[in-house]
């Protein structure tokens, strides 16, 4: 099980970018519908990032410019980065879940992006990630091998 | 309006039952847990279960054990030793138990412990050894 550095701020915009997003669209409907489709493009854009870090929207916005430019300073830490794209991984799904139930049943849509918004907040505030702690169950029930 | 609403009591709701739902389980696990052995010492120990896919142990967990000062703490991969774990009933990470000094566990902490709540248990921990030999 190697650790690497994961940069710890990286993956607070990607939370405070999915709590933005999700709440600008949820907010936003009240008055303009048509903003719900930022959810699922979140969850393309969430999902994309999951298997090709390179197109992480919100990563690539602290790497390439809040960085560079000092507004947000770096923090790495010896950790995994495995079950950190694990949580973003099941965040995409939920959206793009959410996603199909947008238009039939908007309730549920809604609710669901709520939930992604609120467990991405969780995350970035008490720094307690939900994602990780399914990928621990995995691990330990031997669905996940550990790498 | 009323389907922003709706989803919104949803999801309250669905927190809420989850938070309810995580008191509950870690009350169980304690109890359960509750007396379970490990090695002895001379002084009260915490064990500390981690692993590699815990994030909340590297940010927090670790700098609030740190904090303890000269306590003995014994790091426990709950992949790798997951009998030992599953005699704590470990199923979230971090999770840390205060031990005895006799090798009982006394506290089990799931979820981040901060270092004040440690120092509480430790000290009780310290009272109960006392106690016992007195």
């Amino acid at each position: 099980m190697a650790t690497q550095v994961v940069d710890h701020s990286a993956l607070k915009v990607n939370q405070t970018g999915i709590v933005a997003t999700v709440l600008v669209a949820f907010v936003g409907s009240l008055l303009f519908q048509p903003l719900l489709v930022l959810i699922p493009l979140l969850a393309i854009v969430l999902l994309l990032g999951t298997f090709a870090p390179q197109l992480a929207l919100f990563k690539q916005i602290y790497f390439q410019v809040l960085k560079p430019r000092g507004i947000v300073k770096p923090r790495p830490v010896q950790d995994r980065p495995e079950p950190h794209n694990f949580a973003q991984g099941m965040g995409g799904v939920v959206l793009a879940i959410a996603s199909v139930f947008l238009i039939p049943v908007p309730v549920i849509g809604l609710a669901l992006a709520l939930l992604v918004a609120v467990l991405a907040f969780v995350n970035a505030a008490f720094g307690y990630c939900l994602g990780c702690q399914i990928f621990y169950q995995l691990e330990r029930r031997g669905v996940l091998k550990p790498s | 309006m009323s389907a922003q609403l709706w989803a919104l009591a949803v999801v309250s709701a669905v927190v809420l039952a989850a938070a309810g739902l995580e008191t509950f389980r870690a009350r169980r696990a304690g109890r359960l847990a509750a007396g379970a052995t490990a090695a002895a010492s001379t002084d009260p120990y915490i064990l500390y279960f981690t692993g590699d896919s815990c994030t909340v142990c590297k940010t927090h967990q670790e700098p609030a054990l740190a904090r303890l000062g000269a306590v003995r703490i014994d790091k426990v991969d709950a992949i790798a030793e997951r009998s030992l774990a599953d005699r704590f009933h470990v199923y979230t990470l971090p999770t840390t138990v205060v031990m005895a000094a006799n090798g009982q566990a006394l506290h089990v902490n799931y979820g981040y412990a901060p270092a004040p709540k440690l120092e509480r248990q430790l000290a009780e921990a310290r009272g109960t050894a006392l106690t016992a030999t007195a």
